[in-house]
């Protein structure tokens, strides 16, 4: 099959590429190997070229000469561009002989429709010397072209002006619009204006508010509760899968929430320093003597007690200073 | 006329779902000892703080011991059910004074039971 594809391209294309064309035919037909021994040997051959600038320059000289033939070749073959499939191989640029072989080896290798295939690579490598060698040619020539193409906007003299002004003058009135460029404001945003479209009340106090509050607050009558418990328990349908079950328990209260929060319930907003150091509530106690050295023992039981809140540790020292008053005249006599 | 019929529609499913609860529910004690084990445990929360301070006051070196002894009084006085001593932890379900395991609070027979028909999360019959 390979054999048949090479050589109806030989038949239709009598250009200078036969000769290679007609040797890659040769070789097909004379070797009893597999498609993909061929395509091993062609990547095998193909040299690794060491130094790439003298295969830039022999590709430069090589594009020069071939540029002057396709200008005479492109016209004739432009008007036979739906002939077929089989003339890409003549068609533009020439590429490299190596590069043509190995596609036609791997489009045989390939399961596929292999002439469809092999002028699909044909393609995909001239599309690729293309933009290659566009790269190398012209940078400088598009980017020139692309400026020139590029037209100033011009500013009217107006609106630049608003812009201006609008920027310099900063006196806002409560609404947050500004007063003096107000003319010229309405004239430069045309398309939008400031003024259409319903206020967020941002900025001012919305005094409607506070009495919808006050109505809704107001309204609502035991029959109106008992008719939203009745919705509330008709709505709650049972479960009706593992997930909905999770999710009521979760409501419940039964499961916990997840990623597992460990302060749940806890909202301790005291520093640690209130924690720590409770000798500010020591002032009700006397100075010296062992009810001074028992409350300073207490105080530091209490500072290493993380389970406490600051309120009960300070419960605890209140009750104390009120039990030893009690105890007063008693501590007198000893 | 809507507000009626949507009543209506409410009672008629209100009887094609009563309640779904698949858990059981009880809403008593399993019997008075158990009963009087919940008031003892309710009354010794409350006295819990004023306890810890009295006894911080007796178990103590050095204040003077006269002070002891008046705190020794007091905590005499406190109810009898106020001291945390007297609460035993039965079995939840059935109110078992003995052979209760307390990450359960279930006493031996119902743990078995519940964890043979599979209902203990991450309980296993132990076999090595």
């Amino acid at each position: 099959s390979t054999s048949s594809v090479v050589s109806t391209n030989k038949d239709k294309s009598p250009a200078s590429k036969d000769s290679t064309t007609e040797g890659a035919s040769k070789r097909h037909e004379d070797g009893a190997e597999t498609p993909k021994q061929k395509l091993l040997d062609i990547i095998g051959d193909m040299k690794v070229e060491v130094s790439y600038r003298k295969k830039l320059q022999q590709l430069k000289t090589s594009e020069n000469k071939n540029q002057a033939v396709n200008k005479l070749a492109g016209t004739d073959s432009e008007a036979s561009v739906p002939q077929g499939t089989t003339e890409d191989i003549q068609r533009g640029k020439p590429l490299n002989p190596e590069l043509v072989k190995a596609a036609s080896a791997v489009a045989s290798s390939l399961p596929l429709n292999k002439k469809q295939t092999e002028s699909e690579l044909l393609a995909q490598l001239r599309r690729h010397e293309e933009t290659t060698d566009k790269q190398k040619k012209g940078g400088t020539i598009n980017i020139r072209n692309v400026i020139s193409e590029m037209a100033v906007k011009r500013q009217s003299p107006a609106q630049r002006g608003a812009r201006i002004s609008g920027r310099i003058s900063l006196e806002l009135d409560e609404d947050g619009q500004r007063i003096r460029p107000e003319r010229w404001s309405s004239q430069s945003f045309d398309s939008r204006s400031l003024k259409v479209g319903k206020r967020l009340n941002i900025f001012t106090k919305a005094s409607t508010e506070p009495e919808h509050a006050l109505k809704t607050v107001s309204s609502p009558t035991i029959w109106d509760l008992e008719f939203a418990k009745e919705i509330a328990a008709i709505t709650a349908q049972p479960p009706r899968n593992g997930f909905e079950e999770m999710i009521q328990w979760t409501k419940e209260g039964i499961l916990w929430e997840f990623p597992i929060d460990n302060e749940v319930g806890m909202e301790d907003d005291a520093e640690f320093h209130e924690h720590i150091f409770l000798e500010k509530h020591l002032e009700g106690f006397p100075r010296e003597g062992p009810i001074r050295h028992f409350m300073e023992l207490v105080i530091c039981g209490l500072s290493k007690n993380p389970y406490l809140s600051v309120k009960q540790k300070v419960e605890h020292i209140e009750w104390f200073q009120k039990y030893f008053e009690e105890k007063k005249e008693l501590l007198q006599e000893i | 006329m809507a507000a009626a019929a949507l009543w209506w529609a409410l009672k008629a499913a209100r009887q094609v779902l009563p309640s779904p609860c698949p858990r059981q529910v009880r809403s008593y004690h399993v019997d008075w000892r158990m009963l009087r084990d919940v008031k003892r445990r309710n009354v010794a929360y409350e006295h819990a703080d004023e306890r810890l301070r009295i006894n911080a006051i007796r178990k103590n070196s050095i204040l003077p011991k006269e002070l002891q002894e008046v705190a020794d009084k007091e905590i005499s006085a406190l109810p009898r059910d106020s001291c945390p001593v007297r609460i035993r932890n039965r079995c939840v379900l059935t109110s078992r004074p003995r052979g209760v395991k307390r990450r359960w609070r279930l006493s031996r027979i119902v743990f078995r039971h519940f964890a043979d028909h599979a209902q203990m999360s991450g309980v296993q019959r132990a076999m090595w």
